[in-house]
């Protein structure tokens, strides 16, 4: 393991930090925040794992109501995913104008992402209710969509977090302006939703492009 | 040295240093463990308050009276005698295993123990490369010693439930019950599961509500009751001990898995006859009841009350269609102990359970039918000529 | 206790100071008398359970009653004392092993004691409503379906395993991120303390594996709430679902429970012998090993459901396996002992118990390995009798000698130690008399979980000294308090190294400043304070004197108030999944404005200047 350094900030960032940023010398190098987001990475891994492998065993097992084949409609889910994908890009671009001390430009690619984010929801909302009230597929209808509500609905919390977690992050920045580049917690957030679009695009794809298998 | 410490992650504040237990912080403490002490014991009253609801006097007690005990290492069949010799080889190995600790561990407590005013510390040495080899590498072999028959064992007798002479019977886990049907020989019987001496038997285990798990300890083998799941098990069975005269020798059971209030109340018996004794109850087993007394002609019509949930053989009962919810009572009279073998199968406890079935077993499903003392009396005659030693 | 003019207005004594504490050393505290006071409850189930127990056909205890007591027992003395006693342990020392000032987020560690008190007592609340859960503490499916189990009796437990287990995952990551991150200079990972490297494995467990039961448990409250058949096969559901997901969760927590104490165990014999643990690297691995085994042992839990015999096989052979560097740490314990100088003090008497005890649970644990004698063994009293070798001869008695040996450094005082020796005869004794009988008794075919049993089974006499041992038993717990209390007061004063320790808490004064270390040390050595007081050949160095130290350079984190505030929202969140049977309408209130607490107190918090 490194020795600690002691004389600079968290290592490897060429960028100074604000008085805000916390940042402490650590024996890995890794700031602790992003070294706490990591390790809650990897809890959040083996929190979906089991949810997909649940969906997976259970998918096909429903005694009657509707199956995934009936019901998907992957066409409006890949734009929903096309719009996750691209809040994850704003997120990457809104890291680099922070560290770039841009104001505005980091200010306004938050708000692409929180829009990104709103956006995913609002396909998710609108593709449950058809779901709930088309399909006849509630919560409860059959183990299938036991697993789907159970699987996909705790990703949506998960994106929820997330959205409020930029939603504050950029009040916090309309308020404080140029005083306020805290490139740590952009960063720790946006771990924190890539891994929210890396899960979804795993469930999307072993929920619905694997639909017949 | 003393420009390496933390920085910045804390606010600059000023501080007084202070040396020694400061008391405040402990009163504090005490003061919290108060507070906690009131909780606990309120706590505790409450929980003494839940519990003394069933401080009552009930008669939920369990008769004795089989012949052969829960014991589990019998070796009366083929399995438990596998089981019994894996048992002792790692038996022996571990207790071997076990002195190799032991006594290294009090030789050096004793022969290292600190000498009364020798201060200065021992000779610090951090380990034994050959040491830490021999004592990761020997208890792997001792375990292959284990391993191996262990292996053999399981899938011998995985590879047994297959044999074309068996014996197939399908057990079902109720609360608080255990249902046998022969599919073979269409018989529906629960507590006692019959079987002949010295041949194969092939049980199909599985639950009707929760997890039960089906447990004779000296045949060996218990197996889980999983409601979604058929779980086989199979033996073959010892040698009967005596002739008939008792009706078979009766081995205990009892259900291992918590499946509710009334778990410990859900025991089963294997009955081991001899081929001919096995055959008689065979026959004899769904013959309908001998109706020759008055009293137990009434017994026999009161019994149409019974049959939303129960059947006996050869009376209208079993001509309803559809799996009953209660246990089949052909040849009920005959059974050693009655409720899942909790009491001896007598007119006495007979009229307990039909006066209040709940008095005997907590939760049972069997309702209060609010049966006068004439009915039970009635009943109770007619059920106990529901038996096969009639014929 | 220090005062500091710029902590907000936040006071250092009283109540409040305690509540809205973010000091790692009072909340191990605080961790360490709420485990205590668990024990105390769970020891009384125990007690009611023996005494029903002690003899044939009792009525002092109903069926139900004591089905309750069986699963509060268990589930208590798990989650609610041998986790939080272990917690207690890495929060009070972990800093001050590896040289910090404190934990990487001391507002988080706060929230992690909250949440864990407000779970355990909703847990315990049972009692007061009598909806006491009676499902085991393992609460099989489908048992626990609201058809077979209509009263909120399993939504306590649900809710509070679900509580619980998220103040663990907490923890967690606040000591995972520490440890790794948080080491003062020069001490490599092959340098920090043994009980630093268990109290790591540990935390790896948990990150792992809690994530399971937590889905585990909603899928559970909601096949429960909304009828969903998650474990009803009626609906395509599995039954075995539900056991397969707790105990890929519930392996890896025995060796949660386990590795903490072994890691005490270990810092103690040291100690005790005055020589450095043997083997020590290989002490590690061994700890790395079993964490990484305990994913892959945990359907030996199923041997008899009916998996098939590959699986059973598999598991089997997985489980022998993680018997040997469980083997390898008891031979080490011993040539610790080797050639050492061994003080039998209260905490040494302890630790050794525990290498012979665990052994002797270890090796009954052995005989389970193999599913051909499991299908004897499983669900009966030798499997009481094993996991109570292990918890209570192994864990428990670590935690105790840990209690005995770092009580000095927490409180100064020495505690009292003819009577710690009675007392720890009175637990190894009344312990052994408890349950080295339950072996004959499952041998004889005794099965777990029954309330009664009849006259003639042959088990009269077994269950008669396992109370009597369980009395004796208790008796040790009394007299523990009692010398705890004592010692409180009157013990020695205990100055900063009383055992002429191994490990940089001894160089500390007793109890620690707030701020733990005046000068973070620079490690050049494992067993870092020894290597300051003697040089290679056993003499006394003589120490540099203390540089001067500039107190207005320290700098601590304030205390806060919303780690209590964003646990309670928590509870409140949980409380109302139960209240359904109060109105539709105060159920969800009670979860939305439990939602809506945890969101304001957590903006309040990620605002307040920490």
């Amino acid at each position: 393991m490194m020795l600690d350094t002691h004389h600079t900030g968290s290592a490897g960032a060429a960028h100074a930090e604000a008085p805000e940023a916390h940042g402490h010398p650590t024996n890995t190098g890794v700031d602790n925040r992003k070294f706490a987001m990591w390790t809650l990475i990897a809890s959040e891994c083996f929190l979906f794992a089991t949810l997909i492998g649940n969906y997976l065993i259970h998918k096909n097992r429903g005694i009657d109501g509707p199956k995934p084949h009936e019901v998907y409609q992957i066409d409006i889910t890949t734009l929903s995913t096309f719009d996750l994908l691209m809040s994850s890009v704003a997120m990457v671009l809104a890291l680099y104008y922070c560290n770039a001390r841009r104001l505005r430009l980091f200010q306004f690619w938050t708000a692409v992402v929180v829009v990104g984010g709103l956006i995913f929801l609002g396909f998710q909302y609108v593709e449950f209710s058809h779901f709930v009230l088309k399909e006849d597929l509630g919560l409860s209808r059959n183990i299938f969509a036991s697993s789907f509500y159970l699987l996909t609905g705790c990703h949506g919390a998960h994106v929820t977090v997330g959205v409020i977690w930029m939603l504050a992050i950029l009040t916090t920045s309309l308020i404080k302006g140029e005083k306020w580049f805290n490139s740590t917690m952009v960063e720790v957030a946006g771990l924190y939703w890539h891994f929210v679009d890396v899960v979804w695009i795993i469930i999307f794809t072993v929920v619905y492009l694997f639909v017949y298998v | 040295m003393s420009d390496e410490r933390s920085s910045n992650r804390f606010r600059e504040v000023n501080m007084r240093r202070k040396t020694g237990i400061a008391p405040s912080p402990l009163m504090s403490l005490l003061f919290m463990m108060r507070m906690w002490g009131i909780g606990a014991a309120s706590w505790l009253a409450s929980g003494a308050a839940w519990a003394q609801k069933s401080f009552d006097n009930m008669p939920y007690k369990l008769d004795g009276g089989f012949d052969n005990p829960m014991t589990t290492i019998s070796g009366i069949t083929e399995l438990s005698r596998d089981i019994n010799h894996l048992y002792l080889t790692t038996t022996i190995i571990v207790v071997g295993v076990f002195f190799a600790v032991a006594i290294p561990l009090i030789y050096t407590l004793y022969r290292f123990r600190a000498k009364e005013g020798d201060d200065t510390p021992p000779k610090q040495f951090h380990g034994n490369a050959i040491l830490e080899f021999m004592w990761t590498v020997i208890p792997v072999i001792l375990l292959i010693f284990i391993a191996i028959p262990t292996w053999k064992t399981i899938f011998k007798h995985d590879g047994l439930a297959a044999r074309p002479d068996a014996i197939k019977v399908h057990v079902i886990g109720h609360q608080w019950w255990w249902e046998f049907q022969y599919p073979d020989y269409g018989i529906k019987t629960a507590f006692e599961l019959h079987l002949p001496e010295n041949t194969p038997v092939d049980l199909s285990i599985t639950s009707a509500d929760v997890s039960h798990a089906f447990w004779i300890p000296k045949f060996g083998g218990k197996t889980s009751a999983i409601n979604g799941n058929i779980n086989r098990l199979s033996w073959v069975t010892p040698l009967a001990k005596m002739p008939e005269v008792a009706g078979g020798d009766y081995y205990q059971g009892q259900c291992a898995e918590l499946c509710g209030s009334s778990h410990a109340l859900m025991r089963h018996v294997g009955v081991v006859h001899t081929k001919e004794g096995f055959e008689r109850w065979v026959k004899a087993h769904n013959q309908a009841p001998k109706v020759e007394t008055a009293s137990q002609r009434e017994g026999e019509q009161l019994f149409g009350r019974c049959i939303a949930c129960h059947a006996i053989e050869g009376t209208p009962s079993a001509a309803i269609p559809g799996d009953k919810i209660g246990p089949n009572l052909s040849s009920f009279g005959s059974r050693s102990h009655l409720a899942a073998g909790i009491r001896k199968n007598n007119e006495e406890n007979l009229a307990i359970w039909l006066r209040n079935p709940a008095d005997l077993k907590p939760g049972a499903l069997m309702p209060n039918l609010g049966l006068t003392e004439p009915e039970i009396k009635s009943l109770t005659s007619y059920l106990r000529q529901s038996t096969y030693k009639n014929y | 206790m220090l005062a500091s003019t710029h902590s907000a207005g936040y006071s250092k004594t009283g109540i409040w100071s305690w509540i809205t504490t973010v000091d790692h050393k009072r909340i191990g505290i605080l961790y360490a008398v709420s485990a205590l006071l668990f024990m105390v409850i769970a020891g009384i189930d125990a007690l009611l359970m023996r005494t029903q127990l002690a003899m044939p056909n009792s009525d002092i205890i109903s069926a139900e009653t004591y089905n309750g007591l069986v699963t509060m027992h268990g589930t208590s003395m798990i989650f609610l004392f041998i986790m939080p006693l272990s917690a207690a342990f890495f929060n009070y020392f972990t800093p001050l092993l590896i040289g910090a000032a404190d934990v990487a987020f001391p507002r988080l560690n706060a929230l992690s004691f909250w949440i864990f008190l407000f779970g355990g007592l909703l847990l315990n609340s049972s009692y007061l409503v009598g909806q006491v859960p009676s499902v085991g503490w393992f609460a099989y499916a489908n048992l626990t379906l609201k058809q077979y189990n209509p009263t909120h009796s399993v939504d306590f437990w649900v809710w509070g395993i679900q509580i619980l287990g998220l103040a663990s995952l907490i923890s967690a990551i606040n000591f995972f991120t520490t440890i790794l991150n948080m080491r003062a200079p020069g001490m490599t990972l092959l340098k920090m303390p043994i009980f630093v490297w268990t109290t790591l494995v540990t935390q790896v467990l948990l990150i792992l594996a809690l994530p399971v039961i937590t889905v585990a448990c909603v899928m559970l409250s909601f096949d429960r709430a909304f009828g969903t058949g998650f474990f009803d096969p009626g609906a395509g559901g599995y039954v075995l679902m539900w056991e397969h997901l707790f105990w890929v969760f519930g392996h890896p927590e025995v060796y949660i429970l386990i590795l903490p104490a072994m890691g005490i165990v270990s810092e103690i014999l040291a100690t005790a012998s005055r020589k450095p643990l043997f083997g020590y690297t290989v002490m590690v691995y061994s700890s790395c090993a079993i964490g990484f085994l305990g994913f892959a042992v945990w359907a030996h839990h199923m041997f008899t459901v009916g998996m098939g015999p590959w699986a059973n096989a598999l598991f089997s052979a997985a489980t022998m396996l993680i018997a040997v560097p469980t083997g390898v740490k008891i031979f080490n314990w011993i040539s610790t002992l080797w050639g050492g100088k061994i003080r039998f003090t209260t905490a040494a008497l302890y630790a050794i118990s525990f290498v012979a005890m665990f052994t002797f649970g270890g090796l009954s644990g052995i005989m389970h390995s193999s599913p051909p004698i499991d299908t004897q063994h499983h669900d009966s009293y030798f499997v009481v009798a094993h996991f109570h070798y292990v918890l209570y001869g192994g864990a428990v008695m670590a935690l105790f000698g840990g209690i005995y040996y770092w009580f000095p450094k927490v409180t100064g005082r020495m505690m009292n130690e003819p009577l710690g020796k009675i007392q720890f005869w009175l637990y190894m004794i009344g312990f052994n008399v408890t349950f080295f009988p339950m072996h004959f008794l499952g041998v004889q075919g005794m099965p777990r979980r029954i309330y009664t049993y009849a006259p003639d089974q042959g088990w009269n006499l077994w269950n008669m000294v396992c109370t009597a041992g369980a009395y004796l038993t208790a008796l040790g717990a009394f007299l523990f308090a009692i010398n705890f209390f004592w010692s409180l007061w009157k013990g020695k004063i205990a100055g900063n190294d009383p055992w002429d320790g191994r490990t940089l808490e001894w160089s500390l004064p007793s109890p620690p400043l707030e701020h733990n270390f005046d000068v973070i040390p620079t490690v050049t050595h494992l067993d870092e304070w020894w290597h300051r007081k003697y040089s290679e050949d056993g003499k006394r160095k003589v120490m540099a004197p203390a540089p001067k130290f500039d107190p207005s350079t320290i700098h601590l984190p304030n205390p806060s108030f919303w780690p209590i505030v964003l646990a309670f929202g928590i509870l409140m969140i949980g409380t109302g999944f139960f209240l359904p049977g109060f109105g539709n309408a105060i159920a969800i209130g009670t979860s939305v404005a439990g939602a809506l607490i945890v969101l304001g107190s957590g903006f309040a918090w990620a605002y307040e200047k920490p």
